[in-house]
Protein backbone atom coordinates (compact mmCIF):
# COMPACT_ATOMS: atom_id res chain seq x y z
CA UNK A 1 0.00 0.00 0.00
CA UNK A 2 3.01 2.21 -0.01
CA UNK A 3 2.74 3.26 -3.62
CA UNK A 4 -0.22 5.45 -4.33
CA UNK A 5 -1.93 4.70 -7.63
CA UNK A 6 -4.52 6.57 -9.70
CA UNK A 7 -7.42 7.81 -7.64
CA UNK A 8 -9.95 5.38 -9.01
CA UNK A 9 -8.13 2.17 -8.21
CA UNK A 10 -6.54 3.47 -4.99
CA UNK A 11 -6.83 0.63 -2.50
CA UNK A 12 -8.87 1.74 0.48
CA UNK A 13 -8.42 0.48 3.97
CA UNK A 14 -10.41 1.06 7.07
CA UNK A 15 -8.94 3.07 9.92
CA UNK A 16 -10.07 3.90 13.37
CA UNK A 17 -9.32 7.12 15.20
CA UNK A 18 -9.43 6.84 18.97
CA UNK A 19 -9.87 10.16 20.76
CA UNK A 20 -8.38 10.69 24.20
CA UNK A 21 -8.71 13.58 26.65
CA UNK A 22 -9.13 17.06 25.21
CA UNK A 23 -11.77 19.58 26.20
CA UNK A 24 -13.45 17.11 28.55
CA UNK A 25 -10.40 17.12 30.79
CA UNK A 26 -10.53 20.91 31.13
CA UNK A 27 -12.99 21.91 33.86
CA UNK A 28 -12.34 25.62 33.38
CA UNK A 29 -13.80 26.06 29.90
CA UNK A 30 -16.55 28.66 29.60
CA UNK A 31 -19.88 28.08 27.83
CA UNK A 32 -18.64 30.12 24.83
CA UNK A 33 -15.43 28.13 24.63
CA UNK A 34 -17.34 24.84 24.76
CA UNK A 35 -19.67 25.99 21.99
CA UNK A 36 -16.83 27.26 19.79
CA UNK A 37 -15.04 23.95 20.29
CA UNK A 38 -17.94 21.70 19.38
CA UNK A 39 -18.60 23.86 16.32
CA UNK A 40 -15.05 23.12 15.17
CA UNK A 41 -15.64 19.40 15.67
CA UNK A 42 -18.81 19.04 13.70
CA UNK A 43 -17.51 21.28 10.94
CA UNK A 44 -14.46 19.07 10.77
CA UNK A 45 -16.47 15.84 10.65
CA UNK A 46 -18.93 17.34 8.14
CA UNK A 47 -16.07 18.51 5.99
CA UNK A 48 -14.65 14.96 5.99
CA UNK A 49 -18.07 13.60 5.09
CA UNK A 50 -18.23 16.12 2.23
CA UNK A 51 -14.97 14.67 0.89
CA UNK A 52 -16.47 11.20 0.81
CA UNK A 53 -15.24 10.27 4.25
CA UNK A 54 -18.57 9.93 5.90
CA UNK A 55 -17.56 8.49 9.22
CA UNK A 56 -19.28 6.51 11.87
CA UNK A 57 -18.29 8.64 14.82
CA UNK A 58 -19.13 7.51 18.32
CA UNK A 59 -19.13 9.42 21.53
CA UNK A 60 -18.54 7.84 24.90
CA UNK A 61 -20.14 9.18 28.03
CA UNK A 62 -18.39 8.96 31.40
CA UNK A 63 -18.04 7.18 33.77
CA UNK A 64 -19.65 3.80 32.96
CA UNK A 65 -18.03 0.68 34.42
CA UNK A 66 -15.02 -1.55 33.93
CA UNK A 67 -15.47 -5.31 33.90
CA UNK A 68 -12.54 -7.58 34.63
CA UNK A 69 -14.06 -11.01 34.64
CA UNK A 70 -17.49 -12.19 35.67
CA UNK A 71 -17.36 -10.99 39.27
CA UNK A 72 -15.11 -8.03 38.96
CA UNK A 73 -16.96 -4.88 37.94
CA UNK A 74 -15.80 -1.45 39.02
CA UNK A 75 -17.14 2.03 38.46
CA UNK A 76 -15.78 4.11 35.68
CA UNK A 77 -12.68 3.86 33.71
CA UNK A 78 -10.86 6.29 35.98
CA UNK A 79 -7.87 6.80 33.80
CA UNK A 80 -6.04 10.11 33.97
CA UNK A 81 -8.56 12.38 32.29
CA UNK A 82 -6.07 13.25 29.58
CA UNK A 83 -5.87 9.53 28.71
CA UNK A 84 -9.59 8.87 28.95
CA UNK A 85 -11.04 7.50 25.72
CA UNK A 86 -13.85 9.88 24.76
CA UNK A 87 -14.89 8.50 21.39
CA UNK A 88 -13.84 6.98 18.14
CA UNK A 89 -14.36 7.30 14.43
CA UNK A 90 -14.12 4.80 11.59
CA UNK A 91 -13.42 5.81 8.01
CA UNK A 92 -11.72 4.72 4.82
CA UNK A 93 -8.33 6.00 3.79
CA UNK A 94 -5.76 5.15 1.16
CA UNK A 95 -2.92 4.58 3.60
CA UNK A 96 -1.79 5.11 7.14
CA UNK A 97 -0.21 8.40 6.04
CA UNK A 98 -3.52 9.45 4.58
CA UNK A 99 -5.32 8.52 7.80
CA UNK A 100 -2.75 10.44 9.86
CA UNK A 101 -3.37 13.45 7.65
CA UNK A 102 -7.06 13.24 8.54
CA UNK A 103 -6.22 12.98 12.25
CA UNK A 104 -4.01 16.07 11.97
CA UNK A 105 -7.08 18.19 11.22
CA UNK A 106 -8.89 17.12 14.39
CA UNK A 107 -9.81 20.04 16.70
CA UNK A 108 -9.02 18.09 19.88
CA UNK A 109 -5.44 19.39 20.13
CA UNK A 110 -6.77 22.84 21.04
CA UNK A 111 -7.32 21.53 24.57
CA UNK A 112 -4.54 18.95 24.81
CA UNK A 113 -6.36 15.92 23.41
CA UNK A 114 -4.66 13.15 21.44
CA UNK A 115 -5.73 10.89 18.60
CA UNK A 116 -4.60 7.34 18.07
CA UNK A 117 -4.72 6.15 14.44
CA UNK A 118 -5.15 2.36 13.96
CA UNK A 119 -5.79 0.28 10.88
CA UNK A 120 -8.83 -1.99 11.21
CA UNK A 121 -8.31 -5.57 10.05
CA UNK A 122 -10.51 -6.57 7.18
CA UNK A 123 -11.77 -10.15 7.38
CA UNK A 124 -14.03 -9.91 4.36
CA UNK A 125 -11.34 -11.15 1.99
CA UNK B 1 -18.94 30.91 5.14
CA UNK B 2 -18.22 27.96 2.88
CA UNK B 3 -18.10 27.55 -0.87
CA UNK B 4 -20.31 24.51 -1.15
CA UNK B 5 -23.32 24.99 1.09
CA UNK B 6 -25.15 22.07 -0.54
CA UNK B 7 -22.45 19.66 0.62
CA UNK B 8 -23.00 20.64 4.24
CA UNK B 9 -26.08 20.41 6.42
CA UNK B 10 -27.89 23.65 7.03
CA UNK B 11 -27.89 23.02 10.78
CA UNK B 12 -25.83 25.55 12.71
CA UNK B 13 -25.95 26.30 16.38
CA UNK B 14 -27.72 29.45 17.43
CA UNK B 15 -25.09 32.04 18.26
CA UNK B 16 -24.39 32.12 21.98
CA UNK B 17 -26.65 29.13 22.63
CA UNK B 18 -24.34 27.70 25.33
CA UNK B 19 -24.00 31.05 27.08
CA UNK B 20 -27.73 31.70 26.94
CA UNK B 21 -28.58 28.23 28.21
CA UNK B 22 -26.03 28.57 30.98
CA UNK B 23 -27.85 31.72 32.11
CA UNK B 24 -31.28 30.18 31.69
CA UNK B 25 -30.49 26.93 33.50
CA UNK B 26 -28.40 28.33 36.36
CA UNK B 27 -31.21 30.78 37.18
CA UNK B 28 -33.88 28.10 36.87
CA UNK B 29 -31.96 25.64 39.04
CA UNK B 30 -31.07 28.18 41.72
CA UNK B 31 -34.75 29.03 41.88
CA UNK B 32 -35.62 25.40 42.55
CA UNK B 33 -32.56 24.16 44.47
CA UNK B 34 -32.41 27.26 46.63
CA UNK B 35 -29.89 30.12 46.57
CA UNK B 36 -27.52 28.30 48.94
CA UNK B 37 -26.90 25.80 46.14
CA UNK B 38 -25.51 28.13 43.47
CA UNK B 39 -22.28 26.10 43.11
CA UNK B 40 -24.32 22.92 42.65
CA UNK B 41 -26.46 24.56 39.97
CA UNK B 42 -23.32 25.83 38.24
CA UNK B 43 -21.84 22.31 38.24
CA UNK B 44 -25.00 20.74 36.88
CA UNK B 45 -25.17 23.19 33.98
CA UNK B 46 -21.46 22.97 33.26
CA UNK B 47 -21.73 19.17 33.11
CA UNK B 48 -24.72 19.41 30.77
CA UNK B 49 -22.79 21.70 28.42
CA UNK B 50 -19.72 19.47 28.51
CA UNK B 51 -21.83 16.44 27.62
CA UNK B 52 -23.39 18.40 24.74
CA UNK B 53 -19.91 19.34 23.57
CA UNK B 54 -18.98 15.64 23.64
CA UNK B 55 -22.13 14.29 22.08
CA UNK B 56 -22.41 16.77 19.20
CA UNK B 57 -18.92 16.34 17.76
CA UNK B 58 -20.19 14.29 14.82
CA UNK B 59 -23.45 16.16 14.24
CA UNK B 60 -26.08 18.27 15.95
CA UNK B 61 -29.31 17.00 17.49
CA UNK B 62 -32.57 18.21 15.96
CA UNK B 63 -33.33 20.53 18.89
CA UNK B 64 -30.06 21.51 20.60
CA UNK B 65 -31.71 23.68 23.24
CA UNK B 66 -34.08 20.89 24.29
CA UNK B 67 -31.12 18.48 24.37
CA UNK B 68 -29.19 20.69 26.81
CA UNK B 69 -32.26 21.18 29.00
CA UNK B 70 -32.84 17.41 29.11
CA UNK B 71 -29.19 16.80 30.04
CA UNK B 72 -29.36 19.38 32.85
CA UNK B 73 -32.65 17.88 34.03
CA UNK B 74 -31.20 14.38 34.31
CA UNK B 75 -28.01 15.57 35.92
CA UNK B 76 -29.90 17.72 38.44
CA UNK B 77 -32.05 14.75 39.50
CA UNK B 78 -28.98 12.52 39.89
CA UNK B 79 -27.16 15.07 41.99
CA UNK B 80 -30.11 15.96 44.21
CA UNK B 81 -30.66 12.26 44.95
CA UNK B 82 -27.01 11.80 45.76
CA UNK B 83 -26.73 14.94 47.90
CA UNK B 84 -30.08 14.67 49.65
CA UNK B 85 -28.53 13.47 52.88
CA UNK B 86 -25.83 16.12 53.08
CA UNK B 87 -27.60 19.25 52.01
CA UNK B 88 -30.79 21.10 52.72
CA UNK B 89 -33.03 21.34 49.71
CA UNK B 90 -36.43 22.91 49.47
CA UNK B 91 -39.19 20.55 50.75
CA UNK B 92 -40.66 19.96 47.27
CA UNK B 93 -37.54 18.01 46.34
CA UNK B 94 -37.95 15.42 49.09
CA UNK B 95 -39.66 12.57 47.23
CA UNK B 96 -38.67 11.04 43.93
CA UNK B 97 -41.84 11.88 41.98
CA UNK B 98 -42.01 15.37 43.46
CA UNK B 99 -38.36 15.86 42.58
CA UNK B 100 -38.82 14.90 38.93
CA UNK B 101 -41.95 17.01 38.57
CA UNK B 102 -40.42 20.03 40.28
CA UNK B 103 -37.23 19.98 38.18
CA UNK B 104 -39.32 19.44 35.05
CA UNK B 105 -41.48 22.47 35.85
CA UNK B 106 -38.49 24.62 36.78
CA UNK B 107 -36.77 23.94 33.46
CA UNK B 108 -39.91 24.30 31.33
CA UNK B 109 -39.80 27.07 28.71
CA UNK B 110 -42.67 28.94 30.41
CA UNK B 111 -40.52 29.45 33.52
CA UNK B 112 -37.45 30.75 31.69
CA UNK B 113 -38.17 34.48 31.87
CA UNK B 114 -39.39 34.41 35.48
CA UNK B 115 -36.27 32.52 36.57
CA UNK B 116 -33.87 34.96 34.94
CA UNK B 117 -35.78 37.94 36.31
CA UNK B 118 -35.73 36.50 39.83
CA UNK B 119 -31.98 35.95 39.52
CA UNK B 120 -31.30 39.41 38.10
CA UNK B 121 -33.24 41.20 40.84
CA UNK B 122 -31.70 39.00 43.54
CA UNK B 123 -28.12 39.78 42.48
CA UNK B 124 -28.74 43.53 42.09
CA UNK B 125 -29.09 43.76 45.84
CA UNK B 126 -28.73 47.38 47.03
CA UNK B 127 -26.30 46.08 49.67
CA UNK B 128 -23.77 45.11 46.99
CA UNK B 129 -21.58 47.44 44.95
CA UNK B 130 -22.26 48.31 41.32
CA UNK B 131 -19.17 46.42 40.21
CA UNK B 132 -20.45 43.35 42.00
CA UNK B 133 -23.88 43.71 40.38
CA UNK B 134 -22.38 43.80 36.91
CA UNK B 135 -20.04 40.91 37.69
CA UNK B 136 -22.91 38.74 38.91
CA UNK B 137 -25.08 39.66 35.92
CA UNK B 138 -22.24 38.75 33.56
CA UNK B 139 -21.70 35.45 35.34
CA UNK B 140 -25.23 34.21 35.92
CA UNK B 141 -27.30 36.06 33.31
CA UNK B 142 -24.82 36.25 30.44
CA UNK B 143 -22.90 33.01 31.10
CA UNK B 144 -19.38 34.48 31.05
CA UNK B 145 -16.62 32.71 32.98
CA UNK B 146 -14.69 34.57 35.70
CA UNK B 147 -11.75 34.76 33.30
CA UNK B 148 -13.89 36.28 30.55
CA UNK B 149 -15.38 38.82 32.97
CA UNK B 150 -11.88 39.75 34.12
CA UNK B 151 -10.82 40.28 30.51
CA UNK B 152 -13.86 42.43 29.81
CA UNK B 153 -13.12 44.77 32.72
CA UNK B 154 -9.33 44.52 32.81
CA UNK B 155 -9.56 43.16 36.33
CA UNK B 156 -7.71 40.08 37.52
CA UNK B 157 -9.63 36.84 37.97
CA UNK B 158 -9.11 36.84 41.76
CA UNK B 159 -10.99 40.13 42.05
CA UNK B 160 -13.82 38.66 39.99
CA UNK B 161 -13.82 35.53 42.15
CA UNK B 162 -14.03 37.70 45.27
CA UNK B 163 -17.07 39.51 43.88
CA UNK B 164 -18.71 36.22 42.93
CA UNK B 165 -18.02 34.92 46.40
CA UNK B 166 -19.65 37.99 47.94
CA UNK B 167 -22.62 37.54 45.61
CA UNK B 168 -23.01 33.89 46.57
CA UNK B 169 -22.90 34.87 50.23
CA UNK B 170 -25.72 37.37 49.74
CA UNK B 171 -27.84 34.86 47.87
CA UNK B 172 -27.15 32.22 50.50
CA UNK B 173 -28.73 34.45 53.11
CA UNK B 174 -31.95 34.69 51.11
CA UNK B 175 -33.15 31.14 51.76
CA UNK B 176 -35.26 31.26 48.63
CA UNK B 177 -34.96 33.23 45.41
CA UNK B 178 -37.97 35.57 45.57
CA UNK B 179 -40.13 36.10 42.52
CA UNK B 180 -40.01 39.67 41.28
CA UNK B 181 -43.65 40.27 42.27
CA UNK B 182 -42.84 39.43 45.89
CA UNK B 183 -39.95 41.87 46.33
CA UNK B 184 -40.77 44.60 48.87
CA UNK B 185 -38.03 46.89 47.50
CA UNK B 186 -38.77 46.20 43.85
CA UNK B 187 -38.47 49.83 42.73
CA UNK B 188 -35.11 50.40 44.41
CA UNK B 189 -33.81 47.22 42.88
CA UNK B 190 -35.14 48.21 39.48
CA UNK B 191 -32.81 51.22 39.65
CA UNK B 192 -29.83 48.95 40.41
CA UNK B 193 -30.77 46.54 37.64
CA UNK B 194 -31.10 49.33 35.06
CA UNK B 195 -27.76 50.79 36.06
CA UNK B 196 -26.05 47.38 35.76
CA UNK B 197 -27.58 46.81 32.34
CA UNK B 198 -26.40 50.27 31.28
CA UNK B 199 -22.83 49.40 32.36
CA UNK B 200 -23.14 46.07 30.57
CA UNK B 201 -24.21 47.80 27.36
CA UNK B 202 -21.38 50.35 27.63
CA UNK B 203 -18.88 47.57 28.10
CA UNK B 204 -20.01 46.21 24.75
CA UNK B 205 -20.28 49.60 23.07
CA UNK B 206 -17.02 51.06 24.19
CA UNK B 207 -15.34 48.60 26.47
CA UNK B 208 -12.09 48.70 28.33
CA UNK B 209 -10.52 45.73 26.55
CA UNK B 210 -7.61 47.20 24.56
CA UNK B 211 -7.69 44.52 21.84
CA UNK B 212 -11.40 44.28 21.48
CA UNK B 213 -13.20 47.46 22.60
CA UNK B 214 -16.46 46.79 20.73
CA UNK B 215 -18.28 43.59 21.65
CA UNK B 216 -21.82 43.61 20.26
CA UNK B 217 -22.84 40.46 22.16
CA UNK B 218 -22.76 42.39 25.44
CA UNK B 219 -25.02 45.04 23.89
CA UNK B 220 -27.38 42.28 22.69
CA UNK B 221 -27.50 40.77 26.17
CA UNK B 222 -28.20 44.13 27.82
CA UNK B 223 -31.12 44.67 25.45
CA UNK B 224 -32.38 41.09 25.87
CA UNK B 225 -32.42 41.42 29.68
CA UNK B 226 -34.07 44.85 29.51
CA UNK B 227 -36.80 43.49 27.28
CA UNK B 228 -37.35 40.63 29.75
CA UNK B 229 -38.27 43.29 32.29
CA UNK B 230 -40.78 44.73 29.85
CA UNK B 231 -42.53 41.37 29.53
CA UNK B 232 -43.39 41.33 33.25
CA UNK B 233 -46.08 43.63 34.53
CA UNK B 234 -44.30 44.39 37.81
CA UNK B 235 -41.21 45.74 36.09
CA UNK B 236 -42.52 47.18 32.80
CA UNK B 237 -42.05 50.82 33.78
CA UNK B 238 -41.48 53.80 31.47
CA UNK B 239 -37.83 54.13 32.54
CA UNK B 240 -37.23 50.52 31.42
CA UNK B 241 -38.64 51.41 28.01
CA UNK B 242 -36.37 54.46 27.96
CA UNK B 243 -33.31 52.32 28.62
CA UNK B 244 -34.41 49.82 25.95
CA UNK B 245 -34.77 52.73 23.50
CA UNK B 246 -31.29 53.98 24.36
CA UNK B 247 -29.87 50.49 23.71
CA UNK B 248 -31.74 50.13 20.41
CA UNK B 249 -30.41 53.46 19.10
CA UNK B 250 -26.87 52.65 20.25
CA UNK B 251 -26.90 49.10 18.87
CA UNK B 252 -28.24 50.37 15.52
CA UNK B 253 -25.06 52.41 15.10
CA UNK B 254 -22.68 49.57 16.04
CA UNK B 255 -21.95 48.51 12.43
CA UNK B 256 -20.23 51.83 11.70
CA UNK B 257 -18.39 52.46 14.95
CA UNK B 258 -15.21 50.84 13.64
CA UNK B 259 -13.80 50.56 10.15
CA UNK B 260 -12.34 47.45 8.52
CA UNK B 261 -8.94 48.22 10.09
CA UNK B 262 -10.46 48.27 13.58
CA UNK B 263 -10.16 52.04 14.01
CA UNK B 264 -12.92 54.09 15.66
CA UNK B 265 -14.80 56.21 13.13
CA UNK B 266 -15.99 59.64 14.33
CA UNK B 267 -19.74 60.29 14.13
CA UNK B 268 -19.35 62.79 11.28
CA UNK B 269 -17.58 60.20 9.09
CA UNK B 270 -19.94 57.30 9.81
CA UNK B 271 -21.95 56.00 6.85
CA UNK B 272 -25.48 56.52 8.15
CA UNK B 273 -26.95 54.31 5.42
CA UNK B 274 -25.40 51.37 7.25
CA UNK B 275 -27.20 52.08 10.51
CA UNK B 276 -29.76 49.43 11.34
CA UNK B 277 -33.13 50.96 10.40
CA UNK B 278 -35.15 48.20 12.05
CA UNK B 279 -33.25 48.77 15.30
CA UNK B 280 -33.97 52.50 15.15
CA UNK B 281 -37.68 51.79 14.56
CA UNK B 282 -37.67 49.48 17.56
CA UNK B 283 -36.04 52.25 19.60
CA UNK B 284 -38.72 54.73 18.54
CA UNK B 285 -41.45 52.33 19.69
CA UNK B 286 -39.77 51.97 23.10
CA UNK B 287 -39.37 55.73 23.30
CA UNK B 288 -43.10 56.11 22.63
CA UNK B 289 -43.88 53.78 25.55
CA UNK B 290 -41.32 55.58 27.73
CA UNK B 291 -43.23 58.84 27.33
CA UNK B 292 -46.21 57.58 29.36
CA UNK B 293 -44.86 58.33 32.83
CA UNK B 294 -44.58 61.59 34.73
CA UNK B 295 -40.92 61.17 35.59
CA UNK B 296 -38.06 62.16 33.32
CA UNK B 297 -35.32 59.70 34.28
CA UNK B 298 -31.70 59.84 33.27
CA UNK B 299 -32.49 57.06 30.78
CA UNK B 300 -35.20 59.18 29.16
CA UNK B 301 -32.73 62.01 28.59
CA UNK B 302 -29.99 59.75 27.26
CA UNK B 303 -32.48 57.98 25.00
CA UNK B 304 -33.70 61.37 23.73
CA UNK B 305 -30.13 62.34 22.78
CA UNK B 306 -29.43 58.96 21.14
CA UNK B 307 -32.71 59.25 19.23
CA UNK B 308 -31.82 62.67 17.79
CA UNK B 309 -28.52 61.27 16.51
CA UNK B 310 -30.13 58.11 15.13
CA UNK B 311 -32.85 59.88 13.14
CA UNK B 312 -30.76 62.81 11.82
CA UNK B 313 -29.87 62.55 8.12
CA UNK B 314 -26.43 64.08 8.74
CA UNK B 315 -24.35 65.73 11.42
CA UNK B 316 -25.30 69.21 10.15
CA UNK B 317 -29.01 68.39 10.01
CA UNK B 318 -29.07 67.13 13.60
CA UNK B 319 -31.38 68.94 16.01
CA UNK B 320 -28.56 70.27 18.19
CA UNK B 321 -30.90 72.56 20.07
CA UNK B 322 -32.83 69.60 21.45
CA UNK B 323 -29.60 67.76 22.21
CA UNK B 324 -28.19 70.73 24.14
CA UNK B 325 -31.48 70.88 26.04
CA UNK B 326 -31.29 67.20 27.01
CA UNK B 327 -27.67 67.56 28.14
CA UNK B 328 -28.65 70.61 30.16
CA UNK B 329 -31.35 68.63 32.01
CA UNK B 330 -28.99 65.70 32.44
CA UNK B 331 -26.31 67.96 33.92
CA UNK B 332 -28.85 69.36 36.39
CA UNK B 333 -30.15 65.93 37.34
CA UNK B 334 -26.82 64.15 37.74
CA UNK B 335 -23.82 66.46 37.35
CA UNK B 336 -21.01 64.54 35.72
CA UNK B 337 -17.93 65.78 33.81
CA UNK B 338 -18.54 63.52 30.81
CA UNK B 339 -22.04 64.97 30.43
CA UNK B 340 -20.50 68.46 30.59
CA UNK B 341 -18.01 67.46 27.89
CA UNK B 342 -20.77 66.23 25.60
CA UNK B 343 -22.85 69.31 26.29
CA UNK B 344 -19.91 71.51 25.24
CA UNK B 345 -19.57 69.56 21.98
CA UNK B 346 -23.28 69.94 21.27
CA UNK B 347 -22.94 73.69 21.96
CA UNK B 348 -20.11 73.86 19.43
CA UNK B 349 -22.49 72.45 16.81
CA UNK B 350 -25.38 74.72 17.78
CA UNK B 351 -23.63 78.00 18.60
CA UNK B 352 -20.29 77.66 16.87
CA UNK B 353 -16.80 76.36 17.53
CA UNK B 354 -15.74 79.34 19.67
CA UNK B 355 -18.61 78.76 22.09
CA UNK B 356 -17.87 75.05 22.45
CA UNK B 357 -14.17 75.71 22.84
CA UNK B 358 -14.77 78.15 25.67
CA UNK B 359 -16.90 75.57 27.51
CA UNK B 360 -14.31 72.83 27.00
CA UNK B 361 -11.44 74.95 28.30
CA UNK B 362 -13.50 75.73 31.38
CA UNK B 363 -13.63 71.98 32.11
CA UNK B 364 -9.84 71.53 32.03
CA UNK B 365 -9.62 71.44 35.83
CA UNK B 366 -11.90 68.38 36.10
CA UNK B 367 -9.57 65.59 37.27
CA UNK B 368 -11.65 62.89 35.58
CA UNK B 369 -11.52 64.68 32.21
CA UNK B 370 -7.82 65.50 32.35
CA UNK B 371 -7.15 61.73 32.10
CA UNK B 372 -9.94 61.07 29.60
CA UNK B 373 -8.58 60.72 26.04
CA UNK B 374 -11.82 61.90 24.45
CA UNK B 375 -11.65 65.19 26.33
CA UNK B 376 -8.32 65.97 24.67
CA UNK B 377 -9.53 64.68 21.33
CA UNK B 378 -12.57 66.98 21.64
CA UNK B 379 -10.31 69.94 22.43
CA UNK B 380 -8.17 69.00 19.44
CA UNK B 381 -11.17 68.68 17.12
CA UNK B 382 -12.36 72.19 17.94
CA UNK B 383 -8.86 73.66 17.56
CA UNK B 384 -8.61 71.94 14.18
CA UNK B 385 -11.96 73.30 13.10
CA UNK B 386 -10.89 76.76 14.29
CA UNK B 387 -7.83 76.50 12.03
CA UNK B 388 -5.25 76.18 14.85
CA UNK B 389 -3.62 72.98 13.64
CA UNK B 390 -0.43 73.15 15.73
CA UNK B 391 -2.50 73.37 18.89
CA UNK B 392 -4.75 70.58 17.60
CA UNK B 393 -1.78 68.27 17.08
CA UNK B 394 -0.59 68.90 20.63
CA UNK B 395 -3.99 67.87 22.02
CA UNK B 396 -4.29 64.82 19.77
CA UNK B 397 -0.89 63.71 21.01
CA UNK B 398 -2.09 64.10 24.55
CA UNK B 399 -5.16 62.02 23.67
CA UNK B 400 -2.92 59.33 22.14
CA UNK B 401 -0.86 59.16 25.32
CA UNK B 402 -4.05 58.47 27.30
CA UNK B 403 -5.70 56.14 24.76
CA UNK B 404 -6.90 52.82 26.16
CA UNK B 405 -7.02 50.78 22.98
CA UNK B 406 -5.37 50.55 19.58
CA UNK B 407 -8.71 51.48 18.03
CA UNK B 408 -8.71 54.79 19.94
CA UNK B 409 -5.06 55.51 19.33
CA UNK B 410 -5.31 54.88 15.60
CA UNK B 411 -8.36 57.13 15.34
CA UNK B 412 -6.41 60.04 16.90
CA UNK B 413 -3.33 59.33 14.78
CA UNK B 414 -5.47 59.46 11.68
CA UNK B 415 -6.67 62.92 12.75
CA UNK B 416 -3.08 64.14 13.07
CA UNK B 417 -2.33 62.88 9.55
CA UNK B 418 -5.17 65.04 8.25
CA UNK B 419 -3.79 68.24 9.81
CA UNK B 420 -2.16 70.88 7.65
CA UNK B 421 1.10 71.68 9.36
CA UNK B 422 3.96 73.12 7.36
Amino acid sequence: MSEPVGEDQAPRSTFMLIFRGGAVSRPDLSPSELQAHVEKWYRWSEELAGRGRRNAGTTLDAPGATVRGRDLVTDGPYAESKDLVTGSMIFEAASLEDAIEVARGCPTYEFGGSVEVRPVQDYRI
Amino acid sequence: MNDEPEALPSAELVEDLFRREYAHLVSALVRVLGPSNVPLAEDVVHDALVSAMQAWRFGLPRDPKAWIIRAAHNRAIDIVRREQRHRSFLPELATTTALTDTIEAALAPEAEAAGQMAMMFAVCDPGLSRETHVTLVLRWLCGLSPKEIGQAFLVDTQTIDRRLHRGRGHLHALGRLPDVDDLPDLDVRRGSVLRSLYLLFNEGYHGSNPQDPVRPFLCDDALRLTELMLDARATAHPDVHALAALFCFGAARLPTRMDAQGVFVPLEDQDRRRWDRAGIERGLIHLGHAATGDRMSRWHLEAGIACEHAIAPSLQETDWDRIVGFYQLLAEQSPNPVVALNRALALAERDGVAEGRRELIALAHEPKLSRYPFYWAARADLERRGGRHERAREHYRHAISLARSTAERAAFERRIEGLKIS
